[in-house]
């Protein structure tokens, strides 16, 4: 505000001196002198608008042209008018055959100005693909599951809670790499009492992938979704269940291996038969097995997936994965995990559609275990694994019924536990989708218990959202 | 025991992964690589790529002839399909639109969006349904650069084509001219069918037909038919039973006589359709391939008009 006043200072003062110099002896000859001025201008302007005119005129006629083609052309697509529309001329093909030179531009078109490459156009828009994500869930169970708080979804037993809002952005940075911003809401558990929740808000993906890397490398680069196993790289709304299956939750935590930050390059080799090969080096924040946090002792992982694509038989993958790391207490924590997935589709409509999955894991750790008077703390290893298996029938793309089945060790403690959950789901539309899942776990050793939970979720997608893949 | 334990974990990984690498062994790869390789996305552009190429190369295709390309999921297979190709033949307007992450996943940038080894055979052409206000889910799963399935009207054939090879011959250079041989001699080939295919729907020029899909309003333009409505009243969402009511109500007061559902969607509602408003259900194939001996454009396109022909002309 003071320099908007300083600048305007000194015009009192111009004004002043104008005036003066107007009621002054020199005012004949400054008159004429305006006058001469004024004229000038006003041919410049008659000029001007000629040029105007012209252009109009020209342009007139260009429009006019290019009706008079247009109407000779082929007929207006038919709505549902009770007018017979007309069929295309009977225009003999070969005669408008003519390759069309529109891709290359003629000199004066390429010496004529053009609008910078950055500005979108009307009509046009340059912006990224924006989509939101909504997953609803409800855990039915006893009162004793909740009071113990030892459900699936722990501390929110009987509740309707967001399990994940997610707002994601994706799309192209430029010709040589594309970029994905996902932020996500859900509610979590926050202490000891039932009415302890709160709604946290977190970064759930932000990379940059570099698209045009030398020998056929594809890098990502950023906070992501690691490429280990089959399910860790499926979102929370994506998932084939409502929850996750239990040797995931058990060995990596309820949302597996998300939100690492880190570079991953992976590469499809050139073989005849579908190999892809991933390496991360990542910081390690999973707080249940690789929780160091730092570069220093970075969590490794690596993916050999493969496919075998049987045609009207289904497809096959196969994935192979080992994430290796160091957890919150110190010690090295390896994880190794062995995924395949068969999908058969009806051919054509693509219904009945048929999937067998499952994904095994086999876990390494070591923990200091603590001592008494007689005995000293010492370091324990703990070889644990687990895994799942579920069939999934698609009666048509609305229903589908399933069945997941688990078992797995505690990823420390002393206790194994099993479950099964047959699930049906509705899906009215691609961008709505229904689910009840009934589950029914039986637990020994630390997580002894026999839960019977029913699961509701409903799940929705607002605006854009990628492609399912298999 | 435990050093064991992970000893004998660690090696059984190895010969997993050892197993998987030899399962996946390069077989013996053709001697002579052939000059061109290209890869479409969809059946129908891949049988008209398939004309123009002729045999200076290879022209693969992403997607299963039969297949609903609405209900693509990505599969592994044709991210190595797109590893193995240098041109890419795309429809554009959304329909293929899945082809962008399965590119983005092959490590083959050649093939990104954008790129000059990319082929977009919507270029040029005249597009119907442009839909106009407010676009959005509520409508359906529209396509907002206008419907997509132009290659049902033969008279796209010299733009869809003349794009392709204009494309092609952009990185070859030196096949420009055969490439252009082979486009007018199918071009001729095409003329002379449609010529045929306009001859057998005359007479039913100006009759009513319902769609399951917003699919064919390119094929009626070609033909003069009028699409008095669809049983999907808007794409992608299953028809409200007002909608059905209203639709054959509609068919009956003017005398449509045929339901054309194509081969990949399910029959039930479309036929419930056709037999309460006293029309004939016809399943088309949309795309080539999908009935044995249609696998080339003109065979493909005789086969849908023989069809609907047959179906206009009544019992």
């Amino acid at each position: 505000m003071r320099m908007h006043t300083a600048r305007l200072w000194p015009l009192p003062f111009l004004l002043l001196s104008l005036g003066s110099s107007l009621s002054g002896p020199a005012h004949a000859q400054d008159v004429d002198a305006v006058r001469q001025e004024l004229g000038a201008v006003r041919r410049q302007l008659d000029s001007i608008r000629e040029q105007y005119e012209k252009r109009l005129r020209e342009l007139t006629d260009r429009l006019e042209q290019l009706e008079t083609q247009r109407q000779a052309g082929p007929a207006p697509s038919p709505g549902p008018a009770s007018t017979a529309p007309a069929p295309a001329q009977a225009v003999p093909l070969t005669a408008a055959a003519t390759t069309p030179t529109a891709g290359e531009p003629s000199l004066r078109e390429m010496l004529s100005p053009r609008q910078p490459f950055a500005l979108a156009q009307p009509g046009r828009t340059l912006l990224f693909d924006i989509g939101v994500s909504g997953d609803f869930v409800t855990d039915l169970t006893s009162r004793t599951r909740e009071r113990r708080r030892d459900g699936t979804f722990a501390g929110r037993e009987n509740r309707v809670f967001p399990r994940e809002i997610e707002l994601g952005l994706f799309g192209r940075v430029d010709p040589y790499a594309s970029a994905v911003v996902r932020l996500s809401a859900g509610e979590e558990p926050a202490g000891l009492e039932p009415s302890d929740r709160s709604v946290t808000v977190q970064v759930d993906e932000a990379n940059l992938t570099l698209l045009a890397l030398p020998l056929g490398t594809t890098a990502r680069l950023g906070v992501m979704r690691p490429r280990f196993g089959t399910l860790n790289v499926v979102h929370q709304d994506d998932l084939p269940q409502i929850d996750r299956p239990n040797v995931l939750s058990r060995f990596f935590g309820e949302e597996q291996l998300d939100g690492e930050k880190g570079i991953e390059a992976f590469w499809v080799l050139p073989l005849p038969v579908y190999n892809e090969l991933s390496i991360g080096v990542f910081d390690g924040d999973n707080e249940v097995a690789f929780g160091r946090g730092t570069l220093r002792d970075p969590l490794v992982i690596g993916r050999w997936r493969t496919f075998f694509e049987l045609e009207e038989q289904g497809g096959l993958q196969i994935d192979l994965s080992a994430a290796s790391g160091i957890a919150t207490d110190a010690h090295r924590t390896t994880v190794l995990g062995l995924g395949a997935k068969y999908k058969w589709a009806a051919p054509g409509s693509g219904f009945p559609l048929f999937t067998l999955a499952g994904e095994a894991l086999y876990a390494m750790r070591t923990v200091t275990a603590e001592g008494d008077d007689i005995t000293p703390p010492r370091d324990r290893r703990f070889d644990r694994w687990g895994g799942y298996l579920y069939g999934q029938w698609d009666f048509n793309r609305r229903w589908a019924v399933g069945l997941r089945g688990d078992w797995t060790e505690l990823a420390v403690d002393r206790g194994r536990e099993w479950a099964v959950s047959p699930y049906l789901q509705f899906k009215p539309s691609e961008f709505l989708r229904f689910r009840v899942q009934y589950k029914h776990t039986e637990g020994t050793g630390a997580v002894e218990r026999v839960a019977n939970e029913v699961f509701l979720q409903g799940t929705f997608i607002l605006g854009a959202h990628p492609t399912e893949r298999f | 025991m435990r050093p064991l334990r992970r000893v004998r974990a660690i090696l059984a990984f190895a010969v997993a992964l050892a197993g998987g690498l030899l399962l996946a062994l390069p077989t013996p790869e053709p001697a002579a690589e052939p000059p061109l390789r290209v890869l479409a996305t969809l059946p129908d552009l891949w049988s008209i790529t398939r004309a123009i190429v002729g045999d200076l190369g290879r022209v693969e295709v992403a997607t299963r002839p039969g297949q609903n390309p609405h209900d693509l999921e990505i599969r592994p297979s044709q991210i190595l399909l797109v590893k193995r190709a240098e041109i890419l033949v795309r429809n554009g307007l959304e329909e293929d639109a899945w082809i962008d992450p399965v590119v983005e996943s092959s490590g083959n940038p050649r093939l990104l969006r954008g790129s000059t080894s990319v082929i977009e055979a919507s270029q040029g052409l005249e597009l119907l349904k442009i839909p106009s206000g407010r676009v959005d889910r509520s409508v359906g799963d529209v396509h907002p650069s206008g419907n997509p399935h132009f290659t049902l009207d033969p008279g796209t054939m010299p733009t869809v084509s003349a794009s392709i090879v204009q494309g092609l011959a952009r990185l070859r250079p030196d096949l420009g001219a055969r490439l252009e041989a082979n486009r007018r001699e199918f071009l001729t080939r095409v003329e002379a069918r449609f010529q045929r295919w306009r001859e057998t729907l005359a007479p039913y020029r100006g009759a009513r037909v319902v769609s399951y899909h917003d699919s064919w309003p390119y094929f009626y333009r070609a033909y003069g038919l009028i699409e008095l409505g669809q049983v999907e009243d808007r794409p992608g969402v299953p028809p409200t039973p007002q909608h059905l009511v209203s639709l054959v109500r509609q068919m009956k007061e003017q005398g449509a006589r045929v339901v054309v559902l194509e081969s990949w969607y399910p029959p039930d509602t479309a036929a419930a359709v056709a037999r309460l408003a006293g029309a004939k259900l016809v399943v088309i194939p949309q795309s080539p391939g999908a009935v044995p001996g249609t696998s080339d454009y003109i065979d493909h396109m005789d086969h849908v008009v023989t069809a609907l022909a047959k179906a206009l002309a009544g019992p």
